[in-house]
């Protein structure tokens, strides 16, 4: 008896210290007996009888058989609990005891720990983020010293290309005037000879104005402004051209060149002829550039109005690596020894893309370079009133003003044009020509855009508004597509590219006067 | 709910049940019970501690579950990996009860689940979802879709 009692004693001073609380159901999960101590707890609607589910959250799921311990469990007062089921034959004890001191402890434990591992982890994402940013930058320091050595390679590359050019200028024209001091005294070169010479100064000049407009071209290429102008042009005279302009260099490095042509013996098509002659300049100036043994050759075949274009040469070759780089802006293989501007194939690229075809280049290390293309070419088709149109008409009956401030350039028009048998009066600038245009009557007028008192386009406004209608053809130094525009909305003629070609000149003045009656002039 | 630690189950569960958010971090301890109603249904949702460092998730927590939801953090994508192996540990304790995953933190700059990544998650044929806790985007989507799930198990 007194054991009992004091068995009883020991109990419930345990379930007080431990806080212990116990909910009895039977087998079919309904309260038959709880401790007074369960609203402590939080545990407030539970009375006998009750599906124990209904009253204890954490119940639900569990069966009379279940046997579990759940160390850690937020009670609804906010105290953790530890809760214990423990089955019987017919019956389930649930035993709930304070765990709220070993929550805390583990708390502030696991709150460090955690935070900790997030720290680690955010460091590792930092540094991360730091070698990519680090790779990035090294990446783009690559870049720019690549940018830089293509920038040096580049202005070495002009600054070679025109002083070659300019050298053969400089030396020829140096000949030319000592023989013509020599010549009072029956000393220096014969004629023959001089005209030789300035043949190389004619072709280093277009080989520098060909340098000077892929320059200018490349600056366009980003802003779309280069364009194509289609006109009848003469294949045949073409080809002679290019092939006139380039065999000499390649018989200075007796290299073989060859035109083969497959396009008819009159073939007049609708081309834009100064871009495909540039591109055809490009091509062969680098074929021949590149060879120092064997041959360059064209061949050019005109088919169903295509003209398909081949260019090939017997030079070094080009690997696989660097074939993919030729078509970049400034891009040059370090160790050729050919210095040169990067560009053309660039912008030759570009230019036949415009006049409608693909540039396909193809080459062997070692086995030389193949590079061709394809345009379209609509034929024209000349009639008898054409025909007489191409031929040159007497034009020394027209009555032609030049307005130019150069006076070297205007003292040049003079004398080519004298020698096509046209007289020129010559005014230097635009308000001298405007007052020309009103106290005489000219046929015909060449103009300059950049005039000191009164411009080209001026000159052209002040024509409109007093219904001048004389055709008026602008020289422009200026290849910016916007002012030719500007020129032709203000009523001119046509517009033409310094330095003009004077057989260009002439054509036009055919045209003109083919529609004016010029036959009473005195 | 189911995951490692700071993944945002706690955050979900709040963001379903009483509509807050908290940006403070509280680790669990044990399990947090909440009860919501999702249409006739009563949902009792257990807010399980993060698997961490320090310990595993306790299974006993899982016993007599209905459904699971598979949280990851879609900022650390260690937490998305390692819902596999979360997932075979709550297999073998329970059985294969009906599944939804949430990417949680899809708020957050930095999200690193990539479709490498969630194709692992769509091979195991989970519902995935991409939630937010502080914005509440798709937390019901992800109750409803257990919901959903668990009713059609039973029927």
């Amino acid at each position: 008896m007194v054991e009992v009692n004091l068995q009883q004693q020991i109990n419930a001073q345990l379930f007080d210290k431990l806080q212990l609380a116990y909910i009895c159901v039977d087998s079919s999960m309904i309260v038959v007996d709880i401790s007074d101590n369960l609203s402590s707890y939080g545990y407030n609607d539970i009375s006998i009888g009750a599906k124990v589910e209904d009253c204890v959250d954490f119940m639900f799921g569990f069966d009379a058989q279940t046997q579990l311990d759940l160390p850690m469990i937020e009670s609804p007062s906010g105290i953790t609990i530890a809760v214990s089921l423990l089955p019987s034959d017919s019956s389930l004890m649930v035993l709930i005891s304070n765990a709220s001191n070993q929550a805390e402890q583990r708390q502030l434990l696991q709150q460090k720990a955690n935070e900790n591992e997030l720290l680690v982890e955010r460091q590792e994402k930092l540094l991360h983020q730091l070698e990519q940013a680090s790779q990035q930058l090294e990446f783009k320091n690559q870049q720019l010293e690549e940018a830089s050595r293509l920038q040096t390679s580049f202005l070495s590359g002009v600054s070679h290309e025109f002083r070659t050019p300019l050298t053969s200028i400089i030396g020829y024209t140096n000949l030319v005037e000592q023989s013509l001091k020599s010549s009072a005294d029956k000393k220096g070169c014969d004629p023959e000879q001089k005209a030789g010479h300035l043949r190389a100064v004619q072709r280093s000049s277009r080989h520098l104005l060909s340098l000077v407009e892929n320059l200018l071209d490349h600056g366009k290429l980003d802003s779309d402004e280069i364009v194509v102008r289609p006109k009848e042009i003469d294949l045949v005279e073409l080809f002679q051209d290019v092939e006139l302009l380039l065999k000499p260099l390649s018989d200075t490095k007796h290299v073989e060149f060859n035109i083969n042509l497959d396009i008819g013996d009159s073939a007049v098509v609708l081309i834009d002829d100064s871009r495909l002659k540039q591109c055809l300049i490009n091509i062969l100036g680098n074929a021949v550039k590149f060879t120092d043994h064997g041959s360059v050759s064209l061949t050019a075949e005109l088919l169903d109005e295509f003209l398909s274009i081949r260019v090939e040469d017997t030079g070094p070759g080009i690997s696989a690596d660097d074939l993919e780089k030729i078509r970049l802006p400034f891009w040059q293989a370090a160790d050729t020894g050919k210095a040169g501007t990067g560009l053309g194939l660039t912008i030759t690229e570009r230019i036949i893309e415009l006049l409608g075809g693909k540039l396909e280049v193809s080459s062997v290390l070692g086995e030389g370079t193949q590079v061709s293309f394809q345009i379209p070419a609509p034929m024209v088709v000349t009639h008898e009133s054409s025909k007489a149109f191409n031929s040159p008409q007497p034009l020394s009956n027209m009555a032609v003003l030049l307005a130019e401030d150069d006076h070297d350039i205007a003292d040049l028009m003079v004398m080519m044009m004298a020698d096509r048998g046209v007289h020129l009066t010559h005014v230097e600038n635009g308000a001298l020509a405007l007052e020309a245009m009103r106290s005489n009557t000219f046929d015909f007028v060449l103009m300059d855009i950049h005039m000191p008192i009164m411009t080209g386009h001026e000159v052209l406004v002040a024509l409109q508004q007093e219904n001048n209608s004389t055709p008026v053809v602008i020289m422009s130094a200026s290849t910016v597509e916007a002012g030719r525009v500007k020129a032709e909305n203000l009523g001119c003629y046509d517009y033409l590219i310094k330095p003009v070609d004077v057989d260009d000149v002439i054509e036009i003045m055919n045209q003109v006067a083919m529609n004016t009656d010029i036959s009473h002039r005195p | 709910m189911v995951g490692d630690f700071s993944v945002g189950k706690t955050s979900l569960t709040q963001r379903f049940v009483n509509n807050v958010f908290s940006d403070k971090y509280l680790t669990t301890i044990g399990v947090k019970i909440d009860t919501a109603i999702v249409g006739d249904d009563k949902l009792i949702v257990w807010d399980v501690a993060g698997r961490d460092s320090l310990s595993p998730i306790n299974a006993s927590y899982l016993v007599g579950a209905s459904g699971v939801i598979l949280v990851a953090d879609g900022s650390r994508s260690n937490t998305a990996s390692g819902l596999l192996e979360i997932w075979q540990m709550v297999r073998k304790r329970i059985g294969s009860v009906p599944v939804v995953v949430a990417l949680n933190k899809v708020d957050l700059d930095g999200w690193q689940i990539d479709d490498h990544s969630r194709a692992i998650l769509d091979q195991q044929g989970w519902d995935v979802f991409a939630t937010s806790a502080k914005d509440g985007k798709n937390v019901e989507a992800v109750f409803n879709k257990l919901v959903e799930k668990m009713n059609s198990k039973d029927s």
